[in-house]
C-alpha cells in the first residue's frame, strides 16, 4: 500500500513542479511580492535591511517599598532604574542597555501607561512595591516569582518585544545578584566562626569593610546573565522581510494546498479519481497520496521561498546573512507545522464542495481572508483586539509569528506549533473522513 | 460448457432527487457473463447501464443484491474482484500532463505491477495500441483517436479476466471506431478475456457480441444471443415511415394493424437539431421527425396496403425505409420505443 501512496505522491509533485504557470505562481510571484513589501516597509535598499533599533523610548517606574535584609534597607527597584536610567540623562557607553533605550523615570504608573498610549513610549516598567521583598535571598526567606509590569506600545511590536527581554533579564540578573550577596556575607561569616584571627580582622575592619557588590547585578559581568549580544544582535538583524516574506510565503502556500487538494475533484470531473477507484486501491489510500502530495508541495514551496528570500535579503543588505535566525530545526519544524495546517484546511474544503470551480473560488477566498487577517499585507499588531481575535484563526498568523520570533532567536513557539499541529491534523481528519464518505456512496 | 466469470444477483441501486423523491437507477438486474465471451449491455441513453456496471466495478454501492467476478464479492472482497477487472470509461481519464509511458505506469502501478514485470507490460500494451513511437509525448499532444488507444491500453495492461467498456466508441470517427471493434476482438481471441460492453448503438453491438443484455428504465427485459433476442420480434420486417411534423392518431395506428401481415404499429417522435422554429416541435423549440414503424410479415407485400390506407387518412409519407429484424427491432419490439429515442 506504502508502493501506491508514494506513486500517488509522487504523480502529485511531478505534475506540479512540471507546470510552469504554477510554478510562477506558487514560488515567483510570492518572492517579488515579499521582496516589495519587504523592501517598503523597511526602506533597507541601498543601505542596510535592519530595523534600526536603539533610544527606545522607555519609561520606568519604581513603586518598590524596599525591604530589610540583614538590617540594611535593600531597594531593587533603584538598582533596576539605575541599571537602565542614565545619571543625570547621559547614558553610560559602557552599558549597552542604556544604548540599546532611551529610558527615564516616571513618577506613577497611571501617567507612564497614558504616555504609551499616546506615543510617547514604546513601553513602561513598572516595578511593584514588593519587587524587594520578593528577590530578597536569605536563610530564612528564598526568591519569589514576581511581576514586572511592561506596558507595551502595539504600535512597537519589535521595540516591546526587546523591552520584555530586557526587563526579564534584568530582574534575573537582581536575583542572581541577591543570592551572590547573601552566599559572599554567610561564607564570611563561616569563616570568621571556624578562624578567630580572621573573624577579629574582619571585625576590626568595622565600618572599612564596604566591598564592590555591583558586579553582581551588572548583567555583562556575569556569565548567568542576559546575553547582551543576543538581545541587540538580534534586534540589528531583524528584517521586515521575514515578516512580510514569511506572510507571504504562508499566503501563497495556501494556494497550493487549496489548489492540491481541489484537484480531487478534478480529478473526479475528469474521471481519473473513478480510474483510480475502480482499480484495487483502497479509498483512503487514494486519499492519502493526494494530500501527501499536496503536503510535499507546500513544504517544498515554503522551504524555496524561505531559502530564495534569505538571497534576497543578502543581497539588498549587501552581505550574506540567514534573516530567519540560528534555529535551523525549528524553522524545519514551523514549515512542516504550516503545511500540514494548509492541507489540513485545504482537505476539509475540498471535501465540503462539488465542483473545481467552488472549489477555487472558496478555497480563493479563504487564502484571501488568511492572508489579510494573518499579515501578509499589514502588521497584525497594529489591529484591535477583535481583528486580532480573528487574526487568531489564521494558519497565516501563526506561522508569520512562528518564523517572526525565530528571525530574533527566540525559541518560545510551542504555542504556534500546536496550534498548527491541533489544526491541522483536526482539519485534515474530518476532511478525509467526510470525502471517504463521499466516495462511498 | 463455459465458466461463468461474473454473476450479478438482485443488482439494486437507489437515488434520491434533489426533491427528496427516491427513484430506482437499477432494479434487481441479474446477468451472468461467461469466460471468454463477449457480453453486451444495450440500453437507450438513462437506461441504467452506466449505474449497473459502477456498481460491478465498485465504482458505485449497490442498494441492494451483489456481484461476483471470479468468486469473488464486489461488496465483500472488494480489492480481490477489482484485480480481475480492467476498465476503460467512456470518457478519455488519463492525465494529460503526463506521457503515455507515464500515464501507463502510473496506472499499473495501482493494479500492482512494478519493476520490470511493469516494464514489460508497459511495452506491451504500446504495441498493442500501437503507439510505441509516440510512447514519450505528452498525452495532451494526441489526436483523439490516440487518447482512446491509450485509455483501452490503461484498462489491459495487467491482463485482467474481464474488460468492462463503457461506450467507446462515443464520438469517435467511424476509422477509430472500426480500430476499437477490432480490439475488442483481438482481446478475445488473442487473451481469451472476457468483454463487458456497453452501447446504444446496436449495430456494433449485434457485430461483436456474444450474448446481449437489453436494459431500460433499470430493469433488463430481454437478455440471450443476437439470434434468440431477434427470434422476439420473429420474422417480421420493419417499415419506416418519415412522416414529418404530422401527428399519427391512434384510429390511423388502427387501420394499419388491420392490414393482412401487420402485427403492430407504433408512431414516435425524434427532434431534429436545435432549431428556433416555434413550429413543427416538441414543444421545446425543435423541430421534430415523426416516425410511424410497422411490424410486417413479408413487409414489402405489405408496403402498398400501408401507402394506401395513408393517403386515405390524409397523412404525407415523406420517406420509407424496409429492415430486416435486428435489435433496435427488438428494443422496439419490447417498448415501443426506438433505441435512440
Amino acid at each position: 500500500m506504502l508502493s501506491k501512496i508514494w506513486a500517488i505522491t509522487w504523480k502529485e509533485i511531478y505534475t506540479t513542479y512540471t507546470d510552469r504557470n504554477l510554478l510562477l505562481i506558487m514560488l515567483l510571484t510570492p518572492l517579488a511580492l515579499a521582496t516589495i513589501i519587504g523592501a517598503a516597509f523597511s526602506g533597507f535598499i541601498n543601505t542596510s535591511n535592519d530595523v534600526p533599533v536603539s533610544d527606545i523610548p522607555v519609561a520606568v517606574v519604581n513603586l518598590d517599598q524596599g525591604t530589610n535584609a540583614n538590617g540594611t534597607t535593600v531597594n531593587n527597584g533603584d538598582t533596576f532604574v539605575s541599571l537602565l536610567v542614565p545619571k543625570d540623562g547621559k547614558p553610560d557607553p559602557s552599558n549597552e542597555l542604556q544604548t540599546l533605550t532611551s529610558a527615564v523615570q516616571v513618577a506613577d504608573a497611571a501617567t507612564a501607561r497614558a504616555a504609551v498610549d499616546q506615543g510617547t513610549y514604546a513601553a513602561a516598567i513598572i516595578i511593584p512595591a514588593d519587587f524587594s521583598a520578593k528577590l530578597t535571598y536569605s536563610q530564612t526567606h528564598s526568591i519569589e516569582p514576581v511581576a514586572v509590569e511592561v506596558y507595551a506600545s502595539a504600535a512597537s511590536p519589535i521595540s516591546a518585544s526587546i523591552v520584555r527581554t530586557i526587563t526579564g533579564e534584568i530582574v534575573n540578573q537582581i536575583a542572581t545578584g541577591n543570592i551572590t550577596v547573601e552566599a559572599t556575607i554567610e561564607a564570611l561569616i563561616d569563616r570568621a566562626k571556624s578562624d578567630p584571627a580572621f573573624g577579629l580582622a574582619f571585625a576590626a575592619q568595622g565600618t572599612n569593610f564596604n566591598p564592590d557588590f555591583a558586579p553582581a547585578f551588572t548583567p555583562g559581568n556575569n556569565p548567568v546573565s542576559i546575553n547582551q549580544q543576543t538581545v541587540t544582535g538580534q534586534a540589528a538583524t531583524f528584517s521586515p522581510l521575514v515578516v512580510f516574506g514569511s506572510a507571504q510565503a504562508v499566503f501563497f502556500m495556501l494556494f497550493t494546498a487549496m489548489g492540491g487538494a481541489t484537484s480531487l475533484l478534478e480529478e473526479r470531473r475528469d474521471g481519473t479519481l473513478q480510474r483510480l477507484i475502480v482499480s484495487p486501491t483502497p479509498r483512503i489510500v487514494i486519499l492519502l497520496g493526494k494530500l501527501l502530495g499536496t503536503l510535499v508541495n507546500c513544504v517544498v514551496q515554503v522551504t524555496v521561498l524561505v531559502i530564495a528570500l534569505t538571497i534576497v535579503g543578502s543581497i539588498l543588505g549587501g552581505k550574506i546573512q540567514f534573516i530567519w535566525g540560528s534555529y535551523i530545526g525549528y524553522i524545519a519544524l514551523v514549515i512542516l507545522a504550516v503545511s500540514i495546517a494548509a492541507s489540513g484546511l485545504a482537505t476539509l474544503v475540498a471535501s465540503l464542495i462539488r465542483t473545481p470551480e467552488q472549489g477555487n473560488l472558496i478555497g480563493g477566498v479563504i487564502s484571501l481572508v488568511m492572508g489579510v487577517f494573518g499579515g501578509a499585507f499589514f502588521n497584525t499588531s497594529i489591529f484591535p483586539s477583535f481583528l486580532k481575535a480573528i487574526s487568531n484563526l489564521t494558519v497565516t498568523y501563526w506561522g508569520t509569528d512562528a518564523f517572526t520570533k525565530l528571525a530574533q532567536n527566540q525559541t518560545d513557539i510551542g504555542t504556534n506549533l500546536a496550534v498548527l499541529f491541533v489544526m491541522g491534523i483536526v482539519l485534515f481528519v474530518v476532511g478525509l473522513t467526510i470525502f471517504n464518505r463521499r466516495l462511498s456512496v | 460448457m463455459q465458466d461463468t466469470l461474473v454473476q450479478v444477483t438482485g443488482l439494486t441501486k437507489e437515488f434520491k432527487r434533489t426533491t427528496g423523491e427516491k427513484f430506482y437507477a437499477v432494479e434487481n438486474v441479474n446477468l451472468d457473463i461467461k469466460r471468454g465471451e463477449i457480453f453486451s449491455l444495450l440500453g437507450p441513453n438513462g437506461a441504467g447501464k452506466t449505474t449497473t456496471i459502477s456498481m460491478i466495478s465498485g465504482l458505485l454501492a449497490p442498494t441492494s443484491g451483489d456481484a461476483t467476478i471470479g468468486g469473488h464479492s464486489i461488496t465483500k472482497q472488494p480489492l480481490e474482484a477489482k484485480k480481475l477487472l480492467g476498465v476503460v470509461p467512456q470518457e478519455i481519464a488519463l492525465y494529460p500532463t503526463l506521457t503515455a509511458r507515464q500515464n501507463l505506469e502510473f496506472f499499473g502501478k495501482m493494479y500492482g505491477l512494478g519493476g520490470a514485470e511493469l516494464a514489460q507490460r508497459i511495452d506491451e500494451t504500446l504495441d498493442f495500441i500501437d503507439l510505441k513511437d509516440r510512447q514519450h509525448d505528452k498525452v495532451e499532444s494526441f489526436s483523439g483517436g490516440m487518447k482512446r488507444r491509450v485509455n483501452i491500453g490503461i484498462g489491459l495492461m495487467h491482463h485482467p479476466q474481464l474488460i468492462y467498456m463503457d461506450e467507446p466508441t462515443v464520438g469517435v470517427d467511424p476509422q477509430n471506431r472500426r480500430r476499437v471493434l477490432d480490439t475488442v476482438l483481438r482481446m478475445r481471441q488473442e487473451r481469451g478475456m472476457s468483454v463487458l460492453y456497453t452501447s446504444h448503438l446496436m449495430e456494433e453491438v449485434q457485430e461483436i457480441s456474444d450474448r446481449v443484455a437489453i436494459i431500460d428504465h433499470g430493469e433488463v427485459i430481454a437478455s440471450g444471443t443476437v439470434g434468440e433476442l431477434i427470434q422476439k420480434v420473429g420474422e417480421e420486417d420493419r417499415l419506416i415511415f418519415s412522416v414529418g411534423d404530422q401527428t399519427v392518431s391512434d384510429a390511423v395506428l388502427d387501420k394499419f394493424k388491420q392490414i393482412t401481415g401487420v402485427t403492430s404499429a407504433v408512431y414516435s417522435q425524434k427532434q431534429v437539431g436545435n432549431g428556433d422554429s416555434a413550429d413543427n416541435n416538441t414543444g421545446n423549440g425543435a423541430p421534430v421527425d415523426g416516425l410511424v414503424t410497422v411490424f410486417a410479415k413479408r413487409g414489402r407485400k405489405a408496403l402498398p396496403d400501408i401507402i394506401r390506407v395513408a393517403n386515405e387518412a390524409g397523412l404525407d409519407i415523406l420517406s420509407v425505409e424496409v429492415r430486416e429484424p435486428d435489435l433496435e427491432a427488438v428494443f422496439l419490439h419490447l417498448t415501443g420505443r426506438a433505441l435512440r429515442d
